[in-house]
């Protein structure tokens, strides 16, 4: 089967900051994106265990698939929208069924 | 004296209280007990649409005349004022820097709808009465510190950052102004004042009589998120614990006289004074996240959730209502 090149962007954010970075993705170029609306775990801020009273300590994780100039373009916008917030931005290569989805 | 110990001493042993820290020690010890998120948030959701039915019932059925304008008047003044008193004492008795002291400040002068409903329990639980449209008032107080913590936040931002920029962003302002919590009671306050005495005779098994078992459940729950917080005092450090104990009593004898003099009921008094005094642990945080992200949120929020909120419940609320009692008979 062809299989088509694509790079795999995840970030994981927090819940605030997410409806920012999902706009920014959309502008880019990405024609879609998937949400896991709470995950948990530690890093450079501590436990993020999810309390669930507001977003602010909970994280999501946002996964954008898109051709590589898209992606270019959405790791870098992400990086102002980071500042101040807890985020980690991944980029991997992966390959896709349906080309014309991404 | 000895009545204002009873008051006390009987809110220690209600269960809506015990329950509380019931959840408080199962979080400190790290139980595995804990309330599924979506039956919390069901629990919190039919609070907020009981208490404003039965608001809005009460209003239908009393009228109020004045009264309710003056004291809509009055949230939207407190909470815009309130604000600059917690500022000020923060910058001049702790360290903190401007984004955090701007922050925590807008906490003080918003409010905590679930220690509102606490109260209301407190005083049902006792058949206090009190004004029913004061739900309209804790609806109103949500916001208006947002912005005067926004404020006082800009003073010590630098001119190129701040400029151009608006205040409130979109995405804060449909936060804020379309809240849940917002929505439901300026919504159910309205449907129990067009439906009155009918929609209550239709909604009163659901809206009375479980009150303030349900209430008991959730604060089971709070005492939980409250335990697991306790670990965080190291964090936000004793000067600001003790803002946080004694900001609440400045904001409740504010809210004490202001309500007195506009000639509420004891339990209005009463209730009016935990609103100046409770600090918002949901609205606000999400809020200053998204528009001051230097402050630190594990110290707003444990502020406010970890040593204001419990102050309030537990001795706070029967510590107004004496104060209400005692300016009330003047």
């Amino acid at each position: 089967m062809q299989l088509y090149r694509k790079k795999k962007i995840e970030i994981f954010v927090e819940a605030t900051r997410a409806p920012m970075i999902i706009e920014m993705i959309e502008a880019a170029g990405a024609k879609g994106y998937t949400m896991v609306p709470k995950v948990s775990g530690k890093g450079n801020r501590g436990v993020r265990d999810g309390g669930h009273l507001s977003g602010v300590f909970r994280n999501v994780l946002i996964i954008v698939i898109a051709a590589e100039e898209i992606a270019q373009r959405i790791v870098s916008e992400s990086q102002p929208l980071l500042e101040n917030y807890a985020g980690i931005v991944t980029v991997s290569d992966v390959e896709v069924v349906r080309d014309e989805h991404f | 004296m000895n009545e204002l110990f009873q008051i006390a001493f009987g809110n220690l042993f209600s269960p809506m209280v015990l329950f509380f820290a019931l959840g408080v020690a199962a979080g400190c010890l790290k139980s595995d007990l804990s309330i599924p998120e979506v039956i919390s948030k069901g629990l919190s959701l039919y609070l907020m649409l009981a208490i404003g039915f039965k608001g809005g019932v009460e209003l239908a059925q009393n009228g109020a005349a004045g009264t309710v304008i003056i004291a809509l008047a009055l949230a939207v003044a407190l909470s815009f004022t309130l604000p600059v008193i917690a500022y000020f004492l923060l910058r001049t008795m702790t360290r903190l820097d401007i984004p955090n002291a701007a922050a925590i400040a807008a906490h003080y002068g918003s409010v905590s709808v679930v220690t509102f409903v606490a109260a209301t329990g407190f005083l049902g639980y006792r058949g206090v009465f009190y004004e029913g449209y004061l739900v309209a008032m804790l609806a109103l107080m949500e916001t208006p510190a947002i912005v005067t913590g926004l404020l006082l936040a800009r003073r010590g931002v630098s001119h190129t950052t701040a400029d151009g920029k608006p205040l409130l962003s979109p995405q804060i302002v449909r936060e804020v102004f379309l809240s849940g919590s917002v929505v439901l009671l300026v919504g159910s306050f309205l449907i129990g004042w067009i439906t009155g005495d009918k929609g209550m005779a239709v909604m009163a098994p659901a809206v009375r009589e479980p009150f303030e078992a349900v209430l008991a459940v959730f604060l089971l729950d709070i005492g939980l998120l409250v335990g697991q917080r306790l670990g965080d005092f190291r964090v936000v450090g004793k000067p600001l614990v003790l803002f946080g104990i004694y900001m609440p009593l400045i904001g409740a004898a504010i809210g004490l006289v202001a309500a007195h003099a506009i000639g509420l009921s004891v339990g209005g008094i009463t209730l009016v004074a935990v609103l100046a005094a409770s600090a918002s642990y949901i609205v606000v945080p999400a809020a200053m996240r998204l528009s001051l992200p230097q402050a630190n949120p594990a110290i707003y929020v444990t502020l406010s959730l970890a040593v204001t909120f419990p102050f309030n419940v537990v001795i706070g609320i029967p510590l107004y209502h004496a104060a209400a009692r005692l300016i009330g008979s003047v």
